[in-house]
């Protein structure tokens, strides 16, 4: 299997693990993580559409190392996955601590 | 002009959600040492595995829309990118539930009437 799908079902897995085993912070079962990721795929799908575009792109992708899917436009399918770990992992730490704090 | 581009595009999504903190009240650059806090770990993580992209060919940098300035291999656009994206999700989650909570708010006025 090409290596950057490999490491994206890693880094998804691994950041749900820290959720479940560590954080526990349960915002995964939240309208307002659901609905904040449903926003950040939609704006998502315009700045790496623009990143990844293949007429002009600023980040270009060795075809033998993902999936060779790209949806829509020129996104590789990997990059969702990217995406979902680097947000979740933020939102995840940032709950934790603002939560914390407030008490 | 072109070597900024994905400077400039960054500069676009920090424009585009700075209401998200002057108008719905996310708080989120309010807060900034728990901001940059949150994402130390992110940071730390996601400019590794870009490494990683890059010593392993997965991926490369068109230099024509780069500055050419890098951290050791990595563009210093991703660390930008590393920086500004977590921002504008947290700037997210938090104006949802700024709006989730005025939602609540309005059904129990109206429930109470």
């Amino acid at each position: 299997m090409p290596e950057y799908t490999v490491l994206t079902a890693i880094a998804v897995l691994g950041v749900i693990a820290v959720e479940v085993f560590w954080l526990r912070t349960g915002i995964l079962r939240t309208a307002q993580y659901w609905l904040a990721m449903v926003l950040v795929f939609f704006f998502q799908v315009w700045v790496d559409g623009w990143l990844t575009k293949l007429s002009d792109p600023i980040v270009i992708y060795y075809p033998a190392q993902f999936s060779g899917i790209r949806f829509p436009f020129d996104i590789p399918i990997e990059d969702y996955g990217f995406g979902f770990a680097m947000v979740t992992l933020t939102l995840l730490v940032w709950h934790r601590l603002t939560r914390t704090e407030a008490r | 002009m072109h070597q900024f581009e994905y400077l400039l595009l960054m500069a676009g999504c920090l424009l585009i959600t700075l209401p998200l903190e002057l108008v719905l009240g996310a708080r989120v650059y309010a807060r900034w040492r728990l901001m940059l806090l949150a994402l130390l770990p992110t940071v730390l993580v996601f400019s590794v595995w870009d490494v990683v992209g890059i010593i392993r060919l997965h991926w490369t940098y068109n230099v024509d829309f780069i500055t050419g300035i890098h951290l050791w291999v990595m563009p210093l656009e991703e660390l930008v990118f590393f920086l500004v994206i977590p921002i504008c999700a947290l700037l997210t989650y938090e104006a949802v539930g700024t709006v989730l909570q005025r939602v609540r708010d309005w059904k129990s006025k109206g429930s109470d009437a």
